[in-house]
Parts: structure tokens; C-alpha cells; sequence
């Protein structure tokens, strides 16, 4: 069932169209990455999901409301460009961000504590905000996003200048969000996150939806035929060879298309007899990166001399 | 337009404001430092110029007489700030004897020499040679008893008797009638005047300063991002009529403690105070200072909220907001100009009209009766400046906000106001 739709959404700045009649569907209880490029449009979307940038034409839908106060009251949203009172108090900020929401009394302010000894943060309720770390004051920040119990988390770029340690923290809030059956979508130009989170997703690029849908779906579609490759040794006499229908460079994997279904074997055999080390020869598979990289990056998407 | 939204704002607002060590200070400090500076001021004006010495030349003996007679006599001369040495010479003498004193002159030995020609007693002039003969307040001391002694002599020859000559001697005395609609004629102090320049002087600064705060304010949260954030739970209506709100309440809240003394000194006997100074104010009156100041700050906090939203820092701000300023400043010194006359016509149309009503028309009242229909008349005007304003701000704030990067030319902020929102 659709939880949240974008239908034909332009906003241009001047001459730049930043977002180009783009149209995506959010499916209820899914973690959905909205991926792309710096500069796609991704934050341009998402800010005119949250009314705060108006858009030149087209329409948002959550649950048959449209983008405005009623909407943002139900959306926990972190910006891309984080931001906090810095002579404000810890507690007092997260009370005033769920006050606005039109949360109060005992219950948030037990509700925050609570979130403050599950991010570590119990002893610095009562510092400043400009006191804090900055990984403290992202924690702080996703807290407010959090307290006011959303029904649609909205995250913009939410890994960014985030710890190992952190970004694991934030995943498991957000699994446990999920099974709550919470909706999230964020938005990141990290694939390898958002392969491993996402079962939905949408690609833009130059402010235009390349892609959108289930990830599972996605991938088994294009993954016939493909197989993703990590190696070491040198691959060129696979150009133009007859069974190859392209080999793409990813960098940390080449992915090669091949014709049909045995080609796959007899590539594998290719690869032993030339004696390249095999590392990784995943079959029918596609990673996000190549899927992306295909749609988005075309300048890379040439067959190289490898 | 008061949602729970727009109370938090407000909440979060007059929290930062009231607890904060700058508004405490402020507060505190303002009256002290007020009271400082007009005591400063009178002090420096009673200094008494120490032993400033002057000699008084005259072309006869009898006039030196009477002179030394008067002269001799006044406070100046017996607190010996200034020190007088009246002598006898001819004209020709004299031109000597100027000559001789010359290097007296310049060294500050003597401060001045008044010499005082036979033909005086015709046309009444004299003459003063000092290095610094410009010194109002020495010439204002002597130019009296001078005059006094003169007006003898003259008369003295004309057979008339001594009481026509008292009568002729006295200055005008004056006293002010306050005529007002409801009251008898009332001798009036100075204690209106007092009055509406302390109340000038309080708006003046208080707009101004409550103004560029919020202005700040906003400019900050601009300009590290929190603002993002809010918009995504507040519109930015509201997030701007919080801002306004709570600046104006706290500003209130300020003048308020502000006028307690006035309250107190108008309405109870604990303090002392000379009747000539007395101050006449009821209230109604106090009530209507506080509504109208209200109204200001929602007009120039709204205004200067505006620019702030505009700008990304304090520096390109500026250039936005001397506009603003010259809107309060204007109106403040057409206030100064009433203490010389009250009814002038600059005043009566400032008192009228919107943004310099405001100042204008309480420092009008406290100085002269203005009929009530004027002061309604100019408080709806500036209601209604509030309602036209707050449209035109919140277009401009809306955009303003969330603009970033380069400093906007003004042709495009004009433009920001078509924008669909």
C-alpha cells in the first residue's frame, strides 16, 4: 500500500531545474533510500516534501494529505545542514522540538530521558548544545527527530559525518522504527548503506526519477545475465570476445554482461585458464552501486581496457 | 494565528530573552546609567570656572563706584569663581594699557578685560578683549549688574525717582499656565517636558535595541541552519509572528520596569520631588504608552526581522538596516524639536502619521493636551501600519530564510514579494 506520493514534481531556481517533474511512490513500513548525486535534487525534493520550499508544479500525498502543517506534524525530518539553539540545553531542546510538534508534559519529557540513556547522552541533559562533540550533538539532533513519535521519519544525507560506531546505533533505531511500523526514507549518495537498509528505493538524477521500486525487484531484473566480478591479474583478452555483451568499471567490482544463461560458465572457465585470481564471482547479481552507476554515471559506464 | 505552534515559539523566545544576562543587565543598568548621565551633565555645568579673573575698566570714577557697589556683591563674585578688578582709565589710557596686558592675556593670567567707553551711556556697548572671547556663561554673569549700573547713571541725570527706575529694572517673570479640557488651569512644571523626553528617549532606544536583537537573532539562525528544522514543523508565519511576539512582550515587559519609578513618583508622595517638577500623568496613560510602545515593536521587530532575514551576516545587514533606523531616528528628533515648541506643524503631521506616530505622538502628550480623537485616530493608523506590514515581511521572510549563498541586490528581494507562496 502507497504511504506517501510525489506526483509530477517540478521546482526550478532561475534557470536550474533542480527537480524535474518527478514522480515516486513510498510504500507503507518501508526503509526507502531516495539516491543520487550531490546536486540531483535530492534535498530540493525533500524540502519541498516538508513545505518548506514550495514547488513550481505537482503534487505530494501522505495517507490522502497533502505537504503542509498537518503533514509536517506526523514527519520527523533531519535536514541535510544540522542545526541546534547552541546556548539551549540538551533536555530543554528536545522538549521545545516536541513542543512545536505539539508534544508535552511528563510523558516526552520521560520519553527523552529515556532516548538520552539509549545514545549515552544521560549525563549532558542538562549542557549546552555548543558544549557537546559534534557526533553528541548529530545524536541530539536525531533525538528531536524521534521524540514527538513520528509516523514518517524524512532523513536528509543521515549518515553523513557519522562514527562507525554512531551509524551503527542509528541503524538499529531505525530497524526497530521499522518493525514499530514506521516509515523511512532517507536520502544518501552512499550506496553501500542503502543496499544494505532499503527495500525500496528511487534513483534521481539531474532532477529526474531514473528508477523507483522494490529493491528486490529491481535487482533480480537486472541481474540475469551479469556477473559481478572482484579479481586480480588482467582481463582485456575479454574485449570483444564473442560471448561478452559488455564489462563495465566500477572500481571496487567490474561487472560483466554476458549473452546468455551458459556464457556464465564458460566465462568462469575464461577467467581460470587466463589464470586471474578469482575473488568474488557472484553470478546473476548485481550490487546497488552498479545499478546506480549504470543509470547515473554514464561518462563511467564505457567499456574500459582493463 | 496563536496555535500551540506559535506559543512555543514565543515560550522558547521570552526564555531566552528574560533569563538571559544581557536583558537582566540592561534592565538594571539603563535607569542608572540615564541618571548618570544627565547627573554628569549637571555637574559639568555647575562647575564653577575657578578664578576666572577679569578686569572691568571704566571711564569714571563714580561708575567705577557703583559697580565695585553691585558687582562685589553678587554670589559669583562671593564664591569666587569669578574675580573682578574694576579700575579707572581714559580712552587714550586704556589703548596703553591694553597694550601693557597683552602677555597677561595670553598666558590665561587674565581672563578678559571689559572696558566701558564714555559713549556706552549712549548706545550701551562695550567692549571685551580675552583670548577666549566667546565665554557665554562669564559675559552672561556680567552683562547684568553692567546693565544695572549703566540704566542708574543714565537716569540718575533725568531727575526720575527710584521706584520708576526699580520698575524699569525688572525682567519678565513667567509663569506657565497648562490649560487642559478636564482640569482647572494648572500651573505648569517642567515636569511634562522631563516627561516626554524620557519617553522619547526610552522608545528610541528600546525599538532600536529590541530591533537589531531580534534582527540578529534571525541572522543567526540563518545562518547555522536551525532554521531548516523549524520550518519543517512550523510555517514561517508563524515561526516569524514568535519572534515578533516574543520580542515585543519582552520589550514590555522592560519598559514596564522601566516606568516604575515615573508610576511611583506620579502617583504616591514617598519621593521628594520640587513642585515645579511634578509629573501629571494618570493610568490611562501609562496604559496607552505601554499599548502604543507594543505597537511599535511589532512594527519595527517586524521590520527589522525582515532585513535580518534577508542577510546571512551582521556585516551585509547593515546596508538593510540603516533604512529602518533612519524610520525611528527621523521621529525621535522631530520629538527634541517639540521641547522648543510643542504645536509645530513637522510635529502635528509626524504625530499623525504611520511609523513616526509611534514616537511622536506620546512625547506630544506628555507636553501638550492632545484631544483624544487624534490619539485614537493615530493609534489606528498604527495598527493598521502592523496589519499592512506583517503581509509584506512575511513574504520576504519567507523566501529570505531560505536563501543562501551570495547577498541579494535589492531588485531581487522586490521580487522575492511575487513569488506564489
Amino acid at each position: 500500500m502507497i504511504a506517501l506520493e510525489l506526483k509530477n514534481l517540478s521546482k526550478s531556481f532561475g534557470e536550474l531545474k533542480a527537480v524535474d517533474d518527478a514522480s515516486f511512490t513510498v510504500p507503507e513500513g518501508s526503509i526507502f533510500g531516495l539516491l543520487g548525486r550531490n546536486g540531483a535534487g535530492k534535498t530540493t525534493t525533500i524540502r519541498m516534501m516538508m513545505n518548506i520550499i514550495m514547488p513550481d508544479s505537482g503534487e505530494i500525498k501522505f495517507r490522502g494529505i497533502e505537504a503542509g502543517p498537518e503533514f509536517n506534524s506526523k514527519v520527523g525530518y533531519l535536514p541535510e545542514e544540522r542545526g541546534l539553539y547552541k546556548k539551549m540545553k540538551v533536555l530543554d531542546t528536545l522538549l521545545f522540538f516536541a513542543e512545536i510538534k505539539g508534544k508535552k508534559g511528563k510523558k516526552i519529557r520521560k520519553l527523552a530521558k529515556e532516548y538520552l540513556e539509549k545514545f549515552e547522552l544521560t549525563d549532558r541533559m542538562n549542557s549546552k548544545i555548543e558544549d557537546l562533540s559534534k557526533g553528541n550533538q548529530q545524536k541530539v539532533q536525531f533525538i528531536s527527530t524521534l521524540l514527538h513519535d513520528p509516523e514518517i521519519l524524512i532523513l536528509d544525507e543521515l549518515f553523513s559525518g557519522l562514527d562507525p560506531i554512531n551509524t551503527n546505533l542509528m541503524k538499529d533505531v531505525i530497524l526497530d522504527l521499522k518493525t514499530k511500523g514506521k516509515i523511512i526514507l532517507f536520502s544518501t549518495h552512499v550506496m553501500s548503506f542503502a543496499e544494505k537498509m532499503c527495500d525500496h528505493i528511487a534513483i534521481i538524477d539531474h532532477g529526474k526519477i531514473k528508477l523507483n521500486g522494490a529493491m528486490n525487484e529491481i535487482k533480480a531484473e537486472r541481474s540475469r545475465l551479469n556477473v559481478s566480478l572482484n579479481y586480480d591479474g588482467d582481463i582485456s583478452f575479454l574485449q570483444n570476445h564473442p560471448i561478452i555483451k559488455s564489462i563495465s568499471n566500477y572500481g571496487n567490482s567490474v561487472g560483466i554482461k554476458v549473452n546468455e544463461e551458459k556464457d556464465i560458465q564458460t566465462l568462469l572457465k575464461l577467467l581460470v585458464d587466463n589464470k586471474i585470481v578469482v575473488k568474488k564471482f557472484d553470478a546473476n547479481d548485481i550490487s546497488l552501486e552498479e545499478i546506480f552507476i549504470d543509470l547515473v554515471g554514464k561518462e563511467d559506464t564505457e567499456v574500459k581496457h582493463v | 494565528m496563536f496555535n500551540y505552534r506559535v506559543k512555543a515559539l514565543i515560550k522558547r523566545e521570552l526564555q531566552e530573552k528574560l533569563l538571559s544576562k544581557a536583558f537582566v543587565l540592561m534592565t538594571l543598568l539603563l535607569p542608572v546609567f540615564m541618571i548618570g548621565i544627565v547627573g554628569v551633565q549637571t555637574l559639568l555645568m555647575n562647575i564653577p570656572s575657578e578664578g576666572n579673573t577679569i578686569e572691568i575698566i571704566t571711564y569714571s570714577d563714580t561708575l567705577e563706584s557703583k559697580l565695585k557697589d553691585i558687582i562685589l556683591e553678587e554670589s559669583f563674585v562671593k564664591d569666587s569663581s569669578l574675580i573682578p578688578t574694576i579700575k579707572t582709565l581714559s580712552e587714550n589710557d586704556f589703548e596703553k594699557y591694553l597694550d601693557e596686558k597683552e602677555n597677561d592675556l595670553l598666558s590665561g593670567q587674565l581672563n578678559g578685560i571689559i572696558f566701558i567707553p564714555k559713549s556706552a551711556l549712549k548706545d550701551k556697548k562695550i567692549k571685551y578683549y580675552s583670548k577666549t572671547p566667546k565665554n557665554f556663561r562669564l559675559l552672561e554673569k556680567i552683562d547684568n549688574p553692567i546693565n544695572q549700573v549703566l540704566m542708574e547713571q543714565y537716569f540718575s541725570s533725568k531727575n526720575i525717582p527710584m521706584e520708576e527706575l526699580e520698575y524699569a529694572r525688572k525682567w519678565v517673570d513667567i509663569t506657565s499656565f497648562k490649560i487642559s479640557e478636564d482640569e482647572d488651569v494648572k500651573e505648569a512644571g517642567y515636569g511634562g517636558l522631563i516627561l516626554s523626553y524620557l519617553f522619547s528617549f526610552l522608545l528610541y532606544l528600546s525599538l532600536l535595541m529590541m530591533g537589531s536583537m531580534v534582527m540578529q537573532a534571525v541572522i543567526q539562525e540563518k545562518s547555522n541552519r536551525i532554521v531548516e528544522v523549524l520550518l519543517s514543523s512550523v510555517t514561517s508565519k508563524e515561526l516569524m509572528t514568535g519572534k515578533i511576539f516574543g520580542a515585543a512582550i519582552t520589550g514590555v515587559l522592560q519598559m514596564s520596569i522601566w516606568l516604575i519609578p515615573v508610576i511611583l513618583v506620579a502617583s504616591t508622595t514617598w519621593f521628594m520631588i520640587p513642585q515645579e517638577a511634578m509629573i501629571d500623568v494618570t493610568f490611562l496613560q501609562i496604559a496607552y504608552l505601554l499599548f502604543n510602545f507594543f505597537l511599535g515593536l511589532l512594527i519595527f521587530v517586524g521590520l527589522f526581522t525582515m532585513v535580518g532575514s534577508i542577510f546571512e551576516n551582521p556585516q551585509d545587514a547593515q546596508s538593510g538596516m540603516w533604512p529602518i533606523m533612519m524610520l525611528v531616528m527621523i521621529p525621535f528628533f522631530i520629538s527634541m524639536s517639540m521641547i522648543e515648541n510643542p504645536d509645530n506643524p513637522v510635529a502635528n503631521i509626524a504625530s499623525m502619521a504611520p511609523f513616526s506616530a509611534i514616537i511622536v505622538m506620546p512625547a506630544k502628550m506628555a507636553m501638550v493636551d492632545v484631544s483624544i480623537w487624534k490619539v485614537i485616530l493615530s493609534t489606528l493608523v498604527n495598527i493598521a501600519t502592523v496589519f499592512a506590514i506583517f503581509p509584506i515581511a512575511g513574504k520576504i521572510f519567507r523566501v529570505g530564510i531560505m536563501s543562501s549563498g551570495r547577498k541579494p541586490k535589492w531588485s531581487e528581494v522586490v521580487k522575492w514579494l511575487k513569488y506564489k507562496y
